[in-house]
């Protein structure tokens, strides 16, 4: 029987499948949540200089190839620039020589792109004129295209060598981590170089660790209190009571949390898509409705660790 | 308002390398970047030495110095820091991309803005003026581009934002001090795909660099100039007075936000290189032709029935010049090819097809003889595909030459073309 939609070509055969891949990075993915923090930690900056409208400082984010890079693809407005593979750093220098005083340039790449391409980040290490955050999403593997072998880096001491200063942190600690970033914002001002490597973002690969190691990741949980939930409700009666007035009401009410963390699990509100990364503990939700349970990657991302909790 | 600082520099001997450097500051350049390489390392040295990296070592710097001095020139220049071209063309492609002034139209008609900037955030501009920013040079020899191919070919998919970027080639073709021969002409025409000019003499160089900026910064398309190395090195003696526009040089410095061009990914650039390829590249090719002349290039008619059309390109067309000043070189080509129509020209890609038909349509010619340097042939293949499309009746002749065939001796180009 054929299908209305998506006719098969004539010439295809019976059994041959195109499989659409819809580009978006997993639900739990740490790249995201250091997005989130990056310009979490920007709004708290300015809130903190007391800056408003024109004279705020503005984020401008030049990452890299890779998962990272997927961020750009939604309408989350969280990549500004992605040009070639390992050229997040050298670009964002690049940016920095034509940009405004008031404008900050974060640059981010995987680990496979800082292999790729460690000069342009030992050149953004060395030049003088600017200061330089360079976030490194580091999953130890090129894995979500074949779980390549890398060459191993020791990011401590190669960093540390090219001139920055080296601060590891857990990609789900989403709290801390914009508070970190609040702080980085003003070293950079004082052309200061750090390295910010966010150890263990993959966490597709984390949870088939933790699977393999018979851990049973928690998840997401909403309360009541959620202002889509009880939204939701609300669009129910109206559409029970009062349809016509269906099409003027909003979709939702909030989404802060799904379209900050970049997460389909609370997007669709479904904790069966939770990878349980835990980034939902720390995140701000402006009603408190937001909680986590069980164990998660925010808590450790080492299974032996994660075992004892 | 323009704002032109003139500065009479004397008389002085200045190279190829040289002129370039000059006419990028002409231009207002404000960001330079390179990666050093015999024979174009001049070019970004300059710039070091103006920048004050490096000390000033020759008159051009020590002079052009004191004016920027004077001026308040703003000038960045990362040379051999950038490691290597393709951090060069990447550092460059971001000082590039920052948009945050805006200058009038000069060469676009309302409805082609529409087309070169409808789709950006720039769109809703009412008078629909060209959004601007730091004006950028990156420089390095031949292999380099090899190096930078990964961030020269993405500079196609992030058009117009990528108007204002410049890229000078330093080719040795024939290998004097490289390891590997290799015609550039090639890559930044058939692969890059950018508007790729050939300059041909230390004495007009620096125009057509500061005209390249000022008609595709405006069409959002990056350009390239490529010297061969007989040019990066000959001296001429000129009288230079330097125009450096402050105006672009001082331009509001500001990155504006829109990553459906910036943020290079699938289903983002599968339309822009759809658009560059089927409609952008009409466009440059008429806006190429409606600015010929301002480009640096020359048709000439000698003779009323001319059967036969010359194309010189490069050092041909340095060469060439000489027929203008010597009645008997004049007779020699009358007397080889009969009346002649003659294109001197610098252009590379695209070749300005509208035009030759034009010619074609316009003068009995039967053969069209192409004198360009470099065994890629980009001039030839270009009007041989040209005249299969347009089924045109008249024939092309390649008559180029794949290098300089010696090397601390200069070739004689005129004799070539009058001789082959
Ligand atoms: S913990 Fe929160 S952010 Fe992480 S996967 Fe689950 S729902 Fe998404
Ligand atoms: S594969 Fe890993 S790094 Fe890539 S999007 Fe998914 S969680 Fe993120
Ligand atoms: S942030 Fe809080 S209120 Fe808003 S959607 Fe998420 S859980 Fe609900």
């Amino acid at each position: 029987m054929s299908s209305k939609q998506n006719p098969a070509p004539k010439h295809k055969a019976a059994d041959e499948i195109t499989y659409l891949r819809p580009v978006s990075n997993c639900s739990g993915c740490g790249d995201t949540k250091v997005s989130w923090s990056v310009r979490e930690g920007m709004r708290r900056f300015n809130r903190q200089l007391k800056l408003k409208g024109k004279d705020r400082y503005e984020l401008i984010y030049a990452a890299d190839r890779g998962c990272g890079n997927l961020q750009g693809y939604h309408a989350y407005g969280i990549v500004d620039a992605i040009f070639c593979m390992g050229s997040g750093a050298i670009v964002g220098d690049g940016i920095k020589e034509s940009c405004s005083e008031k404008q900050i340039v974060v640059t981010a790449s995987g680990d496979g792109a800082y292999n790729f391409n460690i000069s342009g980040i030992k050149f953004a290490a060395k030049n003088k004129k600017f200061g330089a955050i360079n976030v490194i999403y580091n999953n130890y593997n090129i894995r979500m295209t074949g779980g390549q072998i890398p060459l191993e880096v020791d990011f401590d001491k190669e960093g540390s060598a090219f001139g920055f200063e080296m601060i590891h942190i857990n990609p789900y600690r989403v709290n801390d981590n914009a508070e970190l970033f609040k702080e980085l914002y003003g070293r950079y001002l004082n052309k200061e170089k750090i390295m910010v490597v966010a150890d263990g973002v993959c966490v597709l690969d984390m949870g088939k660790d933790a699977k393999n190691s018979g851990i049973r990741m928690g998840h997401f949980i909403r309360s009541d209190e959620c202002l889509d939930l009880k939204f939701a409700k609300e669009r129910e009666r109206v559409a029970r009571e009062e349809p016509e007035k269906l099409k003027d009401l909003p979709k939702f009410k909030c989404r802060l949390c799904g379209i900050g963390l970049r997460c389909h699990a609370l997007l669709d509100n479904d904790p069966g898509k939770c990878f349980g990364c835990g980034a939902c503990i720390q995140f701000p939700c402006p009603v408190g409705a937001l909680s986590f349970e069980g164990p998660s990657f925010s808590t450790s991302i080492s299974m032996t660790e994660l075992k004892k909790t | 308002m323009e704002n032109i600082a003139s500065f009479d520099l004397g008389r002085m001997r200045l190279s190829g390398n040289q002129a370039i450097a000059r006419g990028v500051l002409e231009a207002g350049v404000r960001v330079t970047t390179g990666y050093p390489g015999a024979p174009i390392s001049d070019v970004q040295g300059s710039f070091e030495q103006l920048a004050g990296n490096i000390p000033k070592t020759n008159p051009f710097t020590i002079r052009v110095g004191e004016m920027l001095d004077q001026t308040g020139y703003q000038l960045a220049a990362h040379w051999g820091t950038t490691t290597n071209e393709d951090n060069a063309a990447a550092l460059a492609l971001g000082a590039v991309i920052c948009k945050a002034d805006f200058k009038k139209r000069e060469f676009l008609t309302e409805e082609e803005w529409d087309l070169v900037y409808g789709d950006t955030v720039f769109a809703k501009d009412k008078e629909k003026r060209i959004p601007v920013g730091s004006r950028v040079m990156c420089s390095f020899k031949h292999l380099g581009a090899n190096t930078a191919a990964d961030a020269l070919r993405v500079a196609v998919n992030v058009v117009p934002y990528t108007g204002g970027l410049g890229i000078a080639s330093g080719d040795d073709r024939q290998g004097t001090s490289s390891q590997t021969m290799q015609d550039n002409k090639v890559l930044f025409g058939f692969h890059f795909r950018i508007p790729t000019l050939e300059l041909h003499s230390p004495s007009t160089a620096h125009t057509t660099v500061k005209n390249c900026y000022r008609l595709f910064e405006e069409l959002g398309v990056p350009f390239a100039v490529i010297m061969n190395y007989d040019l990066s090195y000959r001296e001429v003696s000129v009288d230079p007075v330097v125009d450096l526009d402050m105006e672009v040089n001082h331009r509001r410095k500001g990155f504006t936000r829109d990553p459906k061009h910036l943020v290079t990914i699938g289903p983002h650039i599968r339309p822009r290189e759809r658009k560059f390829h089927s409609k952008l590249m009409p466009l440059f090719k008429q806006k190429i032709i409606e600015n010929f002349e301002f480009l640096g290039n020359r048709v000439t008619e000698y003779g009323t029935e001319p059967k036969a059309m010359l194309v010189v390109n490069g050092p041909f067309r340095e060469d060439f010049r000489l027929v203008d000043d010597d009645p008997a070189l004049k007779d020699r080509l009358l007397k080889k090819y009969g009346d002649v129509v003659v294109i001197e020209s610098n252009l590379v890609f695209p070749q300005p097809g509208a035009l030759y038909e034009n010619l074609v349509s316009k003068h009995p010619i039967e053969k069209i003889y192409v004198f360009e340097e470099g065994y890629g042939r980009v001039i030839y293949l270009q009007l041989l595909d040209l005249v299969n499309r347009r089924n045109l009746e008249v024939k092309i002749l390649d008559l180029g030459i794949p290098y300089e065939p010696r090397i601390y001796e200069r070739f004689s180009y005129i004799d070539h073309i009058l001789n082959v």
